[in-house]
């Protein structure tokens, strides 16, 4: 089973192109996107993703908060925020919310990298010759 | 005298025949003529009408002019009210000196001579009406200023926010389309790898600038996170762009505060350092925020540098060699019933703003 990212990013030109990078990896897939974190929470609860990937700045709730409530719902899942703001600062309260990483969106470059070590090493696709294991931390 | 708005010109003796006089003698200045016949009387009128000038005769039975002098003058609303004392008796430069320590601003002999009189008043009603009209401008250049403050911020939280959903989106695009590139470098040849890495440095270095010009106009974690955080990154920001030192010592229990103290205070903090940048001199500075035990949150901003000019305080009115940044920072405090104070000599300059804070307005994020 291949691994399942939720995009959450008000930004259409941005889910578009994290739509591009992740694909590029055939053991990933996107099952959902959204526009904003009240969707994303939604989407997150219908569709049960492996791995979420946000940006912090959207309408309504802001990033920290959809990670805090999706973080209740499947503390496992790992989130991913990305983000225009990346900081010290922010990453401490992203962290508090149950964010695994920040990710800068002005240097996307290290986030595949990034998210293969967060998935871990039977998750990591191709590179690691390891197409058939089921994902992990699914939502509950 | 046209369109003028007339003023209340009240006037004093327990002898009616006495006012029907001064009644005459004014009436020609067309300003509303108030009679009292006691000093009770007057002061019952004067607590509910705003007087220009209180003419009164120095001896009344009940309660005399100089004694009705001093119980006005005892009342803060009443401070500035011109008193005109009459008298017949009491004409000594004693006397006179007497009615002019009581606040008064004339002393008029009788026989009255009616122009003379006339005159005088007159010059006094002027006066009151010109300082109700400049109280009056006062007050609206004051909201003015305050509206122009909440318009600018209002306008570079917009220009932020275009840029934040426009350009950032294009930026973050660029970025991983160059990563998706950067990892076919083989099938690129040598030259046009390096092409491409130039490119991914070209765009890093746009998002910076783009990301610092947003991030000055309006900090982003203000509105998401909250004033503590912000002000921690704009220091660091800040100290990298300009090589002072910046030290932050935040109280962490300030919380979220209302959205207009927030923006306030991070603007008077921006504010100060851009002045320890350009003005001071200093290498260092230093934010402090924290409560005090009277319920007023104290921002202090201090630096190392030369001092301002005019030295302790003395500055602090003008700015006129700060921009209009002091100011700014005084309008915004005035919104929030706070208080600027400036500390500065040659061993540096210290600049304290406090804002009331009640508690329970306070949340945690």
């Amino acid at each position: 089973m291949r691994t399942r990212f939720l995009i959450v990013d008000d930004s259409e030109l941005v889910r578009k192109s994290l739509r591009t990078v992740l694909q590029a990896n055939p053991e990933w897939e996107i099952c959902g996107e959204a526009p904003d974190g009240e969707t994303g929470v939604r989407l997150f609860k219908e569709l049960h993703p492996n791995i979420v990937i946000l940006d912090f700045q959207m309408p309504g709730i802001n990033g920290i908060e959809t990670a805090r409530r999706i973080s209740e719902i499947a503390p496992a899942v790992p989130i991913v925020l990305f983000t225009q703001h990346a900081s010290t600062d922010l990453e401490k309260h992203a962290k508090e919310a149950g964010v695994r990483s920040v990710v800068s969106k002005t240097n996307a470059f290290p986030m595949v990298g990034m998210i293969e070590a967060l998935l871990g090493p039977t998750d990591s696709g191709p590179a690691a010759g390891d197409s058939g294991n089921s994902a992990k931390g699914q939502a509950e | 005298m046209g369109e003028q708005e007339k003023v209340n010109i009240l006037m004093v003796d327990d002898q009616p025949g006495k006012l029907v006089t001064y009644e005459a003698i004014l009436s020609e200045l067309e300003e509303n003529l108030i009679k009292a016949r006691s000093g009770k009387e007057a002061l019952d009128h004067l607590l509910r009408t705003d007087i220009a000038v209180v003419l009164m005769d120095v001896s009344m039975l009940e309660l005399d002019g100089f004694e009705l002098a001093d119980m006005i003058r005892q009342h803060p609303r009443f401070q500035k009210v011109a008193i005109i004392f009459i008298s017949a008796v009491h004409l000594t430069d004693i006397d006179r000196l007497n009615a002019y320590q009581r606040g008064a601003v004339d002393y008029i002999a009788v026989p009255i001579v009616p122009e003379l009189l006339r005159a005088k008043v007159r010059v006094f009603a002027d006066l009151h009406r010109k300082t109700r009209q400049l109280e009056m401008l006062n007050r609206d250049l004051r909201s003015l200023s305050a509206r122009l403050l909440a318009m600018q911020d209002e306008e570079r939280r917009r220009i932020a926010r275009d840029l934040h959903d426009g350009i950032g989106p294009l930026i973050a695009a660029l970025s991983m389309n160059n990563g998706m590139l950067a990892q076919q470098t083989k099938k690129l040849g040598p030259e046009v790898a390096e092409v491409l890495q130039q490119n991914s440095q070209l765009v890093e270095q746009l998002s910076k600038e783009t990301r610092t010009i947003s991030h000055l106009l309006h900090p982003p974690l203000l509105d998401e996170i909250g004033l503590l955080p912000a002000i921690k990154m704009f220091a660091e920001g800040f100290a990298e762009r300009s090589s002072v030192k910046v030290a932050v010592e935040l109280s962490p229990d300030i919380g979220r505060l209302p959205p207009n103290v927030e923006i306030s205070i991070f603007r008077i903090v921006q504010e100060c350092l851009t002045n320890v940048y350009r003005h001071s001199g200093s290498k260092t500075a230093q934010i402090k925020i924290s409560h005090t035990p009277d319920k007023l949150l104290s921002v202090q901003v201090c630096d190392e540098g030369k001092g301002m000019a005019g030295g302790n305080g003395a500055s602090t009115h003008s700015g006129s060699s700060h921009g209009v940044g002091l100011s700014g920072m005084r309008e915004r405090l005035r919104e929030l019933g706070g208080t600027l104070e400036i500390k500065s000599g040659v061993n540096g300059t210290t600049v304290i703003a406090a804002v009331p804070v009640n508690k329970t307005m306070t949340k945690s994020i």
